[in-house]
């Protein structure tokens, strides 16, 4: 039965944890606190080491809490992150999103940098500074930084963070063994999307949506075993779900038999891991994807797409890698589209100031394939970092009685 | 054919590949390309420092590619190609012809209020000429703009 505005409103006749309403995913005030609550206090992959593999190789990061971030590796071989911003005036150090610079020079006032973060020059610092300042009282601002989970970095731009080990706790417990093998981006893209990052991250934590995939329908939904899968959540809201074995050949004009896969994973593997706030990978082997996003405003999100091959492998072997994921994961191919599709169409039917609906996230199915665990996994714990339930943001939790 | 009358038809290939596409006609487009055609997406990306290659597909490829787009979701915004034809030099050993042209990609919502430049770039384009009719060899559609956002099933 169609609904008036008074039955339309109403919350759904679930448990609040199975939906939630709609305004998380369009109101400024809570997208600003989920910066600051969220976004400034969690580790984030910033990049990979296969993009800074050389001595001072840099990489830039745009961290979601606005701050531009330096990925450098040293000349001892480790890797740091500093704050891009000269200690003199606060300029912008470094331009390019990538390079490699053996002293980082801000173009402002010629101050120079090393890959430690120390100030190694300032342009006649005693004549103006006497012995008030000096190059060891200004050095850059340095972030917290690891290498870990697959040879990704991560940072996270608050200091009295937990480790990323208990922030990850078992998370990629079933990927231990393809993450362990030198990796190498090779396909890198960015997608502004007018959405919001939530939207995205839903799709990534739910396999209900195969019905739109028509590849995904050809190759899982119909195939024996599919809807066996299960959800594993973990603490932090990281969410991990079974493997199957993909059927590529049911796919028109792919039926010839594979060979190639990923080193620890069966045949046309598929496994996925999604890290909270916004992180999933993402193997379905051959091919090899990472996603992370920056949050740009309630309805717009900056999402990155790596694609990964096995660092040192043959041309052939990277070039059916390359080919697996550009056919569905490229920005020409034909799953990418689907997704990014989906969640604009969401982000238009949900807009701020528009009466109050809820989305629904109230599958269950024995936290098997298509239930929405992972959602509501999700939101648990965006609940209790942000202190408001996200089936109703208005009203406050009282965390301290929790 | 005077050089004249071949510059005329090998831009009138290129321009045609575009409106073919434009008007999803996909077999019309695939008429234009030789058995041996190749299509390459590349861009060079500064995050990597190096070119990279976002489809590479033969003719087969292309052609199954294209039969898969109809039983996949797509937005219905119909995409329109803008190239303009700069250079055409011919090798004449080898009976190919090879072209620069700028293009732009818009894509304009199906209630034709909004209309958005989509992309920029280039198709390096080999054309054969060896026969009376042109017909692509190979074309490596060289984008500036790598944010596609939602990003296209259909070829550029």
């Amino acid at each position: 039965m169609a609904r008036n505005s008074t039955t339309w409103g109403q919350a759904p006749k679930l448990p609040p944890t199975h939906f939630v309403d709609a305004s998380i995913y369009t109101d400024e005030t809570i997208f600003k606190e989920e910066i600051d609550k969220i976004f400034n206090r969690i580790w984030l992959i910033s990049c990979h080491e296969s993009e800074i593999e050389k001595a001072y190789d840099y990489r830039l990061f745009s961290h979601p809490g606005g701050k531009s971030l330096i990925v450098m590796r040293g000349d001892d071989g480790g890797v740091r992150c500093f704050y891009n911003t000269c200690s003199h005036r606060n300029n912008t150090i470094l331009r390019h999103p990538a390079g490699n610079a053996k002293r980082i020079t801000c173009i402002f006032h010629h101050w120079q940098f090393d890959c430690y973060g120390n100030c190694t020059n300032i342009p006649r610092e005693k004549a103006g500074y006497g012995d008030r300042i000096g190059k060891s009282d200004v050095g850059l601002r340095q972030v917290k930084c690891e290498v870990a989970y697959g040879g990704f970095v991560w940072v996270n731009v608050d200091d009295q963070c937990e480790p990323l080990k208990e922030f990850i706790g078992d998370a990629f417990s079933d990927m231990e063994a393809e993450l362990k093998i030198p990796m190498q981006v090779f396909h890198y893209h960015q997608a502004v999307v007018n959405s919001n990052y939530k939207l995205w991250h839903d799709t990534n934590r739910e396999l209900y949506h195969d019905y739109m995939h028509y590849h995904n329908r050809q190759t899982g939904l119909s195939q024996k075993g599919y809807f066996d899968r299960v959800y594993h959540t973990y603490r932090n809201g990281h969410v991990q779900l079974d493997s199957m074995e993909i059927q590529y050949g049911s796919y028109e004009g792919y039926e010839g038999q594979r060979r190639l896969t990923w080193p620890g994973a069966p045949l046309a593997c598929h496994k996925l891991v999604n890290i909270f706030p916004g992180t999933t990978f993402i193997l379905r082997a051959p091919s090899f994807r990472v996603d992370t996003m920056t949050p740009l405003g309630p309805n717009k999100v900056l999402i990155e797409f790596r694609g990964l091959g096995i660092k040192g492998e043959s041309a052939q072997d990277r070039g059916i890698r390359l080919r697996d994921h550009n056919t569905l994961w490229g920005p020409f191919g034909l799953n990418l589209h689907e997704d990014l599709l989906a969640i604009e169409g969401q982000s238009r039917a949900m807009r701020e100031g528009m009466e109050r609906i809820y989305t629904l996230h109230g599958r269950e199915e024995n936290n098997t394939t298509h239930d929405e665990i992972g959602m509501r996994d999700y939101y648990r714990e965006w609940g209790r970092r942000m202190g408001r339930p996200a089936f109703n943001p208005v009203e406050r939790l009282n965390v301290a009685a929790e | 054919m005077s050089s004249n009358n071949m510059d005329k038809a090998v831009s009138e290939l290129i321009y045609r590949s575009c409106l073919l596409l434009d008007d999803m006609d996909f077999s019309g487009y695939l008429n234009l390309c030789a058995p041996e055609f190749r299509y390459t997406v590349t861009a060079y990306s500064p995050e990597l420092l190096k070119d990279m290659v976002w489809q590479d597909i033969d003719k087969t490829e292309m052609q199954r590619h294209l039969e898969l787009v109809p039983k996949h979701v797509s937005d219905p915004s119909p995409l329109s190609r803008r190239p303009t034809v700069y250079t055409i030099s011919y090798d004449d050993e080898n009976k190919v012809a090879n072209t620069v042209s700028g293009f732009e990609v818009f894509r304009t919502t199906l209630d034709g209020g909004n209309t958005v430049l989509l992309a920029i770039g280039k198709y390096y384009d080999v054309v054969s000429v060896a026969s009376k009719e042109p017909k692509l060899l190979h074309r490596n559609v060289k984008l500036d703009t790598r944010q596609l956002g939602i990003g296209s099933q259909v070829p550029f």
